[in-house]
């Protein structure tokens, strides 16, 4: 399962982009490759106990 | 390696490492991503004087991407476009399992080197790249089998233990070639002081690298120019060329090394002086 809060868009943030991109939603703009794999939960990630963005989104903080 | 080998001119190694695998094209709009475009950025970098690249691998939208066929069409095109610069893959991966950071070296034909990194940092808040030495001595072997040169990844002096053990437990062509990093965070603490540490730490006939994050890549790497060792620049470690202004390419990052080597009285080194120093078959 994906971040609820991952999109991919090709613009956004004052930028635009040849191919969509990640974005992020709670923190309103996109974000690092590396990050978009936590967002992803690929590889042995998880945006549920590995992302500070998520994690202080859900807390309300 | 020290001042010495500087006063002695020992040719500069300059490796470019273009792309990185953490930011992409939302920090720099020219960072090259596509295997298209590291190649056109090698051929530059190679015509401003580097002699090593450091890749890493990108899926289309810019994300990370372990695959080995990834890794061959890259290293093709950049094969293609240069004329002879030493390639050598990455195999680092932050929550990446064992198997997949072993693809970039099953690649035909084999990258001549590889980056191994010697232990843990941390990442973002959550994360960290563990580098368990289980997990180096596995990625090593894999090297070792097929005659790919690692590239002790040093993130910080502790790690420095981790080499001598490494040493002790291993064998690797000579010379031992480490790759210092600085910044922040679990890196060595970047500061002119922490280069000539390491020099003096250094193992027994070991050459070194040296990588600085942001605003300290231009005086750590030239602190590294006048203790002996060599530099990595470009825009995996740093995208700008001065306080507030982004670079313009890799290309003018390599060029700016190039021209401190040269006012400094060191001469750059070939690709083939490169393997040779290396140790790279």
């Amino acid at each position: 399962m994906t971040c609820p809060y991952l999109e991919y868009r090709d613009e956004g943030d004052g930028r635009s982009f040849e191919t969509a991109r990640a974005y992020c939603g709670a923190a309103d703009g996109f974000v690092q490759p590396m990050r978009a794999d936590v967002c992803n939960d690929r590889y042995d990630l998880d945006h549920t106990t590995d992302c500070e963005i998520y994690r202080a989104h859900e807390n309300g903080l | 390696m020290g001042y010495s080998d500087y006063l002695a001119g020992e040719p500069l190694i300059i490796t470019v490492a273009p792309t990185g695998g953490v930011h992409g094209k939302e920090t720099h709009p020219d960072l090259p991503e596509t295997p298209a475009e590291i190649a056109e950025t090698a051929a530059a970098c190679e015509a401003a004087g580097a002699s090593v690249i450091h890749l890493h691998a990108r899926r289309k939208n810019g994300e990370r991407s372990f695959s080995r066929e990834r890794f061959r069409e890259l290293t093709t095109a950049v094969r293609e476009a240069t004329e002879e610069m030493v390639i050598q893959h990455s195999t680092g991966g932050t929550g990446v399992p064992l198997e997949d950071r072993l693809e970039p070296l099953r690649t035909d034909p084999a990258p001549e080197m590889a980056s191994l990194d010697m232990g843990p940092v941390n990442r973002y808040h959550h994360l960290t790249s563990e580098n368990p030495r289980g997990t180096v001595d596995t990625l090593h072997e894999k090297m070792h089998e097929r005659g790919i040169k690692p590239e002790l990844e040093v993130f910080n002096p502790g790690h420095l233990n981790e080499v001598e053990a490494f040493l002790d437990r291993t064998e690797i062509e000579d010379p031992p070639y480490l790759g210092v990093l600085y910044g922040g965070g679990t890196l060595t603490p970047a500061h002119p002081r922490n280069v000539q540490n390491v020099v003096d730490n250094l193992p027994a006939g070991a050459a070194f690298n040296t990588l600085a994050m942001g605003r300290h890549q231009l005086p750590l790497t030239t602190t590294s120019v006048l203790l002996g060792g060599h530099v990595r620049v470009g825009f995996e470690d740093n995208v700008y060329i001065r306080a507030g202004e982004q670079a313009e390419s890799n290309a003018q990052l390599v060029e700016r090394a190039q021209n401190i080597a040269e006012l400094l009285g060191r001469p750059v080194a070939t690709p083939e002086q490169a393997r040779a120093i290396l140790g790279v078959q």
